[in-house]
């Protein structure tokens, strides 16, 4: 069982989003949500730096050297042992410890951001300590990339059923 | 004076905003602008507002607040108007778009999935498939110092990586979908598979929350960020 944030916990669940997932709803909190375009938005500027960083995706060279790299330093003995039935992930009951720790060549801005998100209290934060300053510092280069389209499923026509 | 607007909802939402508090340094009290059917939950902002944590939490916990009570149209962070007059005429000029939208949300609630996978079993089972990503790392690891070697590999592994991530998502997706009235896919942050958006109705709830239950029970190398319910604000 890895649900990270809530547990399944319908109680936690209810609480909504606070302050321990914000990173996760931050995306929705800036880019989503009503547009009221004759108002005026106040400045996202840094934010918005990452938010494009981490959805550009382009396969590079740099990237092609990471995943050799992790694959070189891979302990194929243990791994032959272990079942990794990925895709069945859906339909098959196998239960287990795992845990997500795909930091290495497929992680590191989102988690530097997190951290800098939830790592402390808010009451006692000064003010220029700002979510997007630490997002800044991120290396788009040290960020690997997937080949992935920026949007792979246009939003459909919203439903109409009503209540 | 400015006014910081939160969120938008039916003239009929109870709109109780007591014990919240709302964006700034020295946040005023929560109020009202109302227009026809059609109510703005607003505060007076006298600084320039920024994208800091408590802002954002602010926002966040005022609409989490007016959701438990009603329905409504969250605004994305960050909007400012002039002054009353300013949410008045939008909320006037726009009442059909927001009450259609209204409507369409009604009863729902946003729920979010977020995945990643361990890295090194995708690896693992990439070379253990792949003849050819098997034979270029072992000739890689036994010395050879070719400099094409680790491109070939890499590139491969990438490509496997990202076709079976997409898979997966797929996957998850079709798993998730039958329990809600509308979805939006965003392409997931760095080191995700998955940033998917579901409008629940609270009838579908339960199954819905079995639903992420068991995906994550079933799954043995994928890590979920469940969030949920939140404002619908994939869906206004």
């Amino acid at each position: 069982m890895t649900v990270a944030p809530q547990g399944g916990a319908d109680i936690s669940r209810r609480q909504g989003a606070g302050s321990g997932n914000l990173y996760d709803v931050l995306e929705l909190i800036l880019d989503r949500g009503l547009v009221i375009d004759v108002f005026v938005r106040v400045s996202l500027v840094g934010i918005e730096i990452l938010k494009i960083d981490a959805r550009i995706v382009v396969a590079s060279v740099d990237t092609y050297l990471r995943f050799a790299e992790a694959c070189n330093r891979l302990d194929l003995e243990a791994g032959r042992k272990a079942p990794t039935q990925l895709t069945d992930v859906v339909g098959n009951a196998v239960e287990s410890g795992a845990r997500g720790k795909s930091k290495g060549a497929v992680g590191g801005v989102v988690e530097a951001v997190k951290q800098s998100l939830t790592g402390g209290s808010d009451d006692e934060e000064p003010e220029e300590e700002e979510p997007e300053e630490a997002e800044t510092e991120e290396e788009p280069e040290e960020a690997p990339r997937r080949r992935r389209p920026a949007r792979r499923t246009p939003r459909r026509a919203a439903s109409r059923e009503s209540e | 004076m400015p006014l910081y607007v939160y969120t938008i909802t039916a003239a009929t939402h109870p709109g109780r905003t007591e014990g919240l508090t709302g964006v700034g340094a020295e946040p005023s009290p929560l109020r009202q602008v109302s227009a026809g059917p059609l109510r703005a939950v607003v505060s007076d902002v006298d600084e320039e507002i920024r994208p800091r944590r408590r802002d954002l939490t602010a926002h966040q916990q005022v609409q989490d607040r007016l959701m438990a009570e009603g329905t409504i149209l969250p605004l994305q962070f960050g909007y400012v108007a002039p002054d009353d007059q300013a949410v008045a005429a939008v909320l006037e000029e726009r009442a059909d778009a927001y009450l259609e939208a209204l409507e369409r949300v009604r009863g729902c609630a946003e729920y979010h999935v977020r995945a990643a996978q361990e890295e090194d079993a995708l690896l693992r089972e990439i070379l253990q498939e792949s003849p050819r990503a098997r034979e270029l790392n072992d000739r890689i690891r036994a010395g050879d110092a070719d400099p094409r070697l680790p491109l070939e590999l890499g590139e491969l592994v990438a490509t496997e990586v990202g076709a079976r991530q997409e898979g997966l998502a797929a996957d998850l997706i079709r798993t998730l979908l039958p329990f809600a009235r509308d979805h939006n896919v965003r392409a997931p942050a760095d080191g995700d598979l998955l940033n998917l958006s579901l409008l629940v109705h609270e009838d579908d709830e339960e199954p819905f929350l079995r639903a992420e239950s068991d995906l994550a029970e079933q799954s043995t190398t994928v890590t979920f960020r469940f969030n949920g319910p939140l404002p619908p604000y994939s869906f206004v």
